[in-house]
């Protein structure tokens, strides 16, 4: 196993490799200049030139690219240009409220998704598998700015259940923590658990035509048993395989839920960073979105060991 | 030598008339102004920095003016008005600055500011500040007594305080142990009224009342930027909320209780509720669709002037919506280089596809394709230049619209690069500061090169000691940049504020946001 484990993060070493070279070509290919946003609307071509110096930018792109590795290898990963501060500690402050929001909306849509998904399968052909099919397509077709200012207008404004945006550290106040994450979580978990609950859905319906689940009922096997332990266990690979993905799409759907709820995480970061041209925030930050992937990858595949005791690394 | 007083300032007459839509004194009638309080303000985003020598960004200048002050300032009639300073002398010569400064004037760490602060804080902006070219001419300072500032020019600059009493880039004094700090690294430490608390980015900021502020007691309340600021709040909670919907719905829970950048049609989301009002802060800016003079079409001057002929102002506005009042002038009415409404401006406002037509006709114009650049960041923009692209289809040519994200928009503007004939931006304070602050902008945005006319004029203006002749000058500068094409003005802008009723005592003068002398009843 922890052969396993080292031999994957190798692997992984290219692969963030030619992500970190992919970002950095990619957001420099950008039109637009960082200086134009430092200095201002406003700033004359002198003021921009002088700020374009002070930051290294006039030097050229190999060089740029040259040091950007050689300070990573020492473990700096640059400073922000539009924060003035370093990239990783800008992650770092940011990443309790991205990784608050994401586990919150997996912890809804993990239970909500598969059992939604096992259900319309087990009814398949009803009335129940139609209404639950129809609530999971709305919930993935749902745009996720509209229905998250809706839900801004029905529980906050209008029911006063829910701040309006903002983040309150667990630390400082979990309940206030928990009220101010739980309708933006809610609403990043809708997609999820309309997609998850027609993966499991379509897992499941696989499953239950198996022969082994017709030879349970046969020797007298209850359904709950039958269904619940024998045809869920062997759905549970393609359920796995969704929640990584799933995992990777809330952290996506977090730049958009992150922005209307005016949470200060990673995502909204990024849009920033993007918006300013902050070339080493930006690389910064898909350096170490890339590694991350490459680990929830990696868990996915672990985690098949424990689902299906015939897959084996070694 | 003449002197710039707490009262009056003589040098330059610089001395103004009320802005029509400013009562003087801008104290409304609310009685009773209560201590104590949070006001919580929805705002767009968050400062990048807060060090104001480096800072053109509304989004910091909205903290830093609560946090620091200039030697001088903007009165409430955006004529000059000491502020850290007690009085300003100049010289018949122009060429020697005398800055008296107030005695017992603390900085938020307990220090006493003086002429040592000032001297350090201008040396570090000639290093830093992106509007540092503005200090070319000094030939060195002066520190005759600890509040005694004086600036030695080597040549005659007749609008030396025009200049330091800017809202952007502004000169605010810092602490002497600032000087060598880099740009954007200096420890927030201001004389102002109120004192950084707490900023986490991307999320709040929070400053608090400096209970040991020094008070301009020479002024009878507050004046602009300046004048005697009474804070009454205990802080001010900045939480940043890109999402206007977002901002409204906590003005309406009361988690705000203003909230800045409301878009027009969300207006009556505001105005519907009783406990909520809006407020209209005008004039913002002024409008301009930028001609790059430099690239293909647009090289040619008569082609720029058949293209200002084809602008219907009117359409414009409709189509864009908001505060937008006409005006064919860089200067806003009521400013001292306002040329007056019975000067001809017979560049604006042409609106005739024929005459446009003709114009192009005339200037040889064959079908060549126009490129306008807009964004997809700001819809008014991009309203304006989808009118303006139809305005010239209309009369007759082949236009090709191209939207970029602002980030890019406004670098090809800037730096001239890029391939495009026309965009568009605003344009702040320079209505209110003149033409030596829109000398740099003008030449820039429309990539002005080799113009011996204008050049001349600017020369001519910075030379001439006396306010009327230099407006004269003025409106040559207007009569060439806007006459020319290089830009076609559209119009004076506001933008709108909400805010929750109980918070009272709000200024009507249309600056950056103030928080003194304001109170949650």
């Amino acid at each position: 196993m922890w052969r396993l484990i080292s031999y994957r993060v190798l692997q992984a070493a290219p692969v963030v490799l030619i992500v970190s070279i992919l970002a950095f070509f990619l957001i420099n290919l950008l039109p637009g200049d960082p200086a134009v946003v430092i200095a201002g609307d406003q700033a004359t071509p002198e003021a921009i030139a002088a700020v374009r110096h002070n930051l290294g930018l006039d030097r050229p792109l190999i060089e740029q690219l040259g040091i950007w590795f050689w300070h990573l290898l020492q473990g700096n990963f640059g400073a922000s240009l539009m924060l003035n501060q370093s990239v990783l500690s800008a992650m770092v402050e940011r990443l309790p409220v991205t990784l608050s929001l994401t586990m919150l909306s997996l912890l809804i849509t993990l239970p909500i998704g598969v059992l939604a998904g096992a259900v319309a399968a087990y009814y398949r052909r009803t009335w129940i598998d139609s209404a639950i099919m129809s609530l999971a397509l709305l919930g993935v077709s749902a745009p996720a700015f509209w229905i998250a200012i809706l839900s801004i207008i029905v529980f906050s404004v209008g029911l006063r259940w829910f701040p309006t945006g903002g983040y309150a550290p667990f630390l400082s106040d979990p309940l206030l923590w928990l009220r101010s994450l739980v309708l933006p979580a809610a609403m990043l978990s809708l997609f999820q658990i309309g997609f998850l609950a027609r993966m499991t859905r379509s897992s499941m319906l696989d499953v239950l035509s198996q022969d082994y689940v017709r030879t349970a009922r046969a020797k007298g096997l209850g359904e709950w048993r039958t269904v619940g332990k024998h045809a869920f266990r062997n759905a549970l690979i393609l359920i796995v395989t969704a929640i990584g993905i799933l995992l990777s799409t809330a952290i996506g759907g977090s730049v958009v839920i992150e922005q209307v709820f005016a949470l200060p995480g990673v995502g909204r970061l990024v849009v920033q960073g993007i918006l300013a041209r902050d070339y080493p925030l930006v690389q910064g930050v898909m350096l170490i979105y890339g590694f991350a992937f490459v680990l929830i990858n990696l868990a996915v595949d672990l985690i098949y060991t424990l689902a299906d005791p015939r897959v084996r690394y070694d | 030598m003449a002197t710039l007083g707490r009262r009056e300032f003589t040098k330059g007459a610089l001395a103004i008339g009320a802005l029509a839509w400013l009562p003087a004194g801008a104290r409304s009638a609310e009685a009773d102004p209560k201590k104590g309080g949070v006001l919580a303000y929805a705002t767009v985003s968050g400062p990048g920095g807060l060090d104001p020598h480096v800072s053109s960004s509304a989004v910091e200048l909205e903290v830093i003016h609560n946090l620091f002050e200039p030697l001088v300032s903007l009165d409430n009639q955006n004529a000059t008005k000491p502020m850290l300073a007690a009085s300003v002398a100049v010289s018949d010569d122009s060429k020697t600055y005398t800055f008296q400064l107030r005695h017992g004037v603390k900085f938020h760490n307990g220090a006493e500011m003086t002429a040592a602060d000032v001297q350090a804080s201008i040396e570090r902006y000639g290093l830093v500040s992106p509007n540092k070219g503005n200090l070319a001419d000094v030939d060195r300072y002066e520190t005759p007594d600890p509040y005694t500032f004086v600036i030695h020019l080597k040549e005659p600059n007749v609008v030396l305080l025009d200049v330091m009493k800017a809202p952007i880039f502004p000169f605010m004094i810092l602490p002497a142990s600032q000087k060598d700090k880099p740009s954007r690294g200096i420890d927030v430490i201001g004389t102002g009224p109120f004192k950084l608390d707490e900023w986490v980015k991307d999320s709040h900021l929070v400053i608090k009342r400096f209970d040991d502020y020094t008070p301009d007691l020479g002024s009878p309340g507050r004046d602009g930027y300046a004048g005697r600021k009474t804070v009454y709040l205990d802080a001010v909670n900045y939480r940043f909320m890109p999402e206007a919907t977002t901002r409204i719905a906590a003005l309406q829970t009361d988690e705000a209780q203003l909230a800045g950048s409301i878009p027009f049609e969300l207006r009556d989301q505001i105005e519907s509720r009783p406990e909520l009002a809006i407020r209209q802060v005008f004039p913002l800016g002024g409008t301009y669709v930028i001609v790059n003079s430099q690239y293909g079409l647009t090289a040619n001057r008569a082609i720029r002037q058949a293209i200002g002929t084809a602008i219907d102002i009117g359409e414009i506005s409709e189509a864009v919506g908001g505060i937008n009042k006409p005006n064919p002038w860089m200067s806003y009415p009521n400013t001292p280089y306002y040329p007056g409404a019975d000067t001809p401006a017979p560049w604006y406002d042409g609106k005739s596809a024929d005459k446009a037509k003709a114009l192009l006709q005339k200037a040889g114009y064959n079908n060549e394709k126009l490129i306008i650049e807009t964004n997809s960041n700001y819809q008014w923009m991009r309203s304006t230049m989808l009118v303006v692209a139809e305005q010239l289809k209309a009369a007759g040519m082949n236009v090709d619209v191209r939207i970029v994200d602002w980030t890019t928009n406004a670098s090809h503007m800037q730096q001239g690069s890029g391939e495009w004939n026309l965009s568009t931006t605003l344009f702040g304070p320079e209505h209110i500061l003149g033409p030596q602050q829109w000398r740099p902008l003008i030449y820039a945005f429309s990539n002005i090169k080799g113009n011996d006319a204008l050049d001349a004029d600017y020369k001519a203006f910075f030379a001439e000691p006396d306010l009327n002749k230099r407006r004269d000058i003025w409106v040559k500068i207007q009569q060439e940049v806007l006459g020319g094409g290089y830009m076609i003005k559209i119009a004076d802008t506001g933008r709108l504020s909400g805010y929750a009723k109980k918070l009272k005592g709000q200024s009507d003068y249309a600056g950056i946001l103030q928080l003194w002398d304001i109170w949650l009843a």
